[in-house]
């Protein structure tokens, strides 16, 4: 099928941006990548009055690291994380996740901003910045303000942006993860490499001291993808590692608290209960692999 | 059908609040996504009402009647909505309790939709809805904190009855 028509808009600034998204509001829908809304709108799911095309918008794109903070735009593709060996060294479990995402093609395209605001309860970022305490900022024609990942996601495809509102950039805190004694991992099961995956799990560790004979964990973070309505953070599964040297006793209790705090719904290739297992599953393996490059 | 409902605990009387639930011009403020909303009479309520899930976002015109008003315990509402390609059809209740610190509403509503939305399934319909009934109720704490007027317009039709076709 073909879309239904629309009003095509290709602002080059942000200011210019919001004052679009200040006229049309709810009757415009943000293009940051086009890998879901053309499909969307093709299967008249959805019908926008108008697109608002942000690909022109080059404020929007690139990234930087400094020694306090990781700035990501929203227009950065996920084919341009995937290969920031800058971010690999500081925050590996962003370029992981984003180097995991469908195919060539669609990481070609396919931007951060865009896959935040869809809010796909299978989405790498998501679970990514919900794991790692990201911030996410967001402008308007008369407000900025910044919202942890952790309170972004509301239900099912449903965020606390605003009609108006357009997500600038997402940041991420260095200060817990110092790259010498800190390991990230974003481990995900995907049936096929074109689709979402079943289940993702994004988890970081850091160590007391990698080159002790057993490195104690000092905090973790675990949030888990497409387990639930909105990305789960496990905090009981963080808890149930930090003070321990990843033995058996402290992944099972993880994997234990990741399988409580899972609520999935069934899909037609993945039950509820196999999705359960999995979200203890993926924790154990995401947290050994976190914990091998923490410690290596 | 699906099923929804929920509580939501207020600082302020049954009495009080009652006059915030039965004014249109509060509920247009409060109600998420209403464009605003007209009274036809002294039952009949027509509003339009905006709703987005991810980039399916359908425009209800929808036609609202107040069958139980029993001032200031329950409110009973039949209310049915149209969109292009969407429709929805529900019964929502409302039951204010007195509290030693307020009132609890206890809500409970029974919904059949069709069309697109039908096709997000139950547990993304549920999460959304709850989200949207509790800004609801959230912004209407905060008009009668505000101590915003509310003026009661809203009776109960005589005879009516709430009923979702099968």
């Amino acid at each position: 099928m073909k879309p239904a028509t629309f009003e095509y808009h290709r602002p080059t600034s942000i200011d210019e941006t919001v004052e679009l998204l200040a006229e049309l509001g709810h009757d415009a829908e943000l293009l940051a990548g086009n890998q879901s809304l053309g499909i969307i709108m093709a299967n008249r799911l959805a019908s926008p009055d108008n697109l608002v095309d942000l690909g022109q918008v080059e404020a929007l794109s690139g990234w930087t690291v400094d020694g306090d903070v990781v700035e990501l735009g929203a227009m950065t593709t996920h084919r341009d994380l995937e290969f920031a060996d800058d971010l690999r060294e500081v925050v590996e479990m962003v370029p992981e996740a984003a180097e995991q995402i469908a195919g060539p093609s669609v990481r070609n395209r396919g931007t951060v901003g865009g896959s935040v605001a869809e809010a796909d309860p299978a989405g790498n970022y998501p679970a990514a910045f919900v794991a790692l305490d990201a911030d996410l900022h967001l402008t308007s024609a008369d407000d900025e303000r910044t919202v942890p990942a952790r309170d972004f996601f509301i239900a099912y495809m449903f965020t606390d942006l605003e009609p108006e509102e357009l997500i600038t950039r997402v940041t991420i805190d260095r200060a817990p993860f110092p790259p010498a004694r800190t390991g990230m991992a974003f481990e995900e099961l995907k049936r096929a490499a074109q689709t979402f995956p079943t289940v993702s799990a994004g988890t970081a560790v850091r160590v007391d001291d990698p080159d002790a004979d057993e490195p104690t964990i000092e905090e973790a973070r675990v949030a888990l993808a497409n387990v639930a309505e909105i990305p789960l953070h496990v905090p009981d599964a963080e808890t149930a590692v930090e003070g321990s040297s990843l033995d058996d006793d402290a992944l099972d209790e993880a994997a234990a608290a990741a399988t409580e705090a899972a609520d999935p719904s069934p899909e037609m290739h993945a039950d509820e209960e196999w999705k359960v297992e999995l979200a203890g599953e993926y924790t154990r393996r995401s947290l050994r692999t976190a914990y091998d490059r923490a410690t290596q | 059908m699906i099923e929804f409902s929920g509580d939501f605990e207020s600082d302020h009387p049954p009495e009080q609040l009652w006059n915030y639930f039965t004014d249109p011009e509060i509920l247009a403020q409060c109600a998420p996504g209403c464009d605003h909303i007209e009274q036809e009479s002294a039952s009949e309520l027509a509003a339009t009402v905006a709703v987005g899930v991810g980039s399916v976002k359908p425009t209800f015109d929808v036609d609202m009647v107040v069958v139980e008003a029993d001032r200031p315990t329950r409110l009973v509402m039949d209310a049915g909505g149209d969109a292009s390609r969407n429709s929805f059809e529900t019964v929502a209740e409302m039951h204010l309790v007195e509290t030693a610190d307020g009132t609890t509403a206890d809500w409970h509503a029974e919904v059949a939709v069709s069309g697109l939305i039908a096709s997000l399934g139950q547990r993304a319909l549920g999460s959304v809805a709850e989200r949207l009934v509790t800004d609801f109720f959230e912004d209407v704490e905060a008009l009668a904190d505000e101590g915003v007027p509310a003026d009661s317009q809203i009776r109960a039709k005589p005879d009516a009855k709430a009923a979702l076709d099968d």
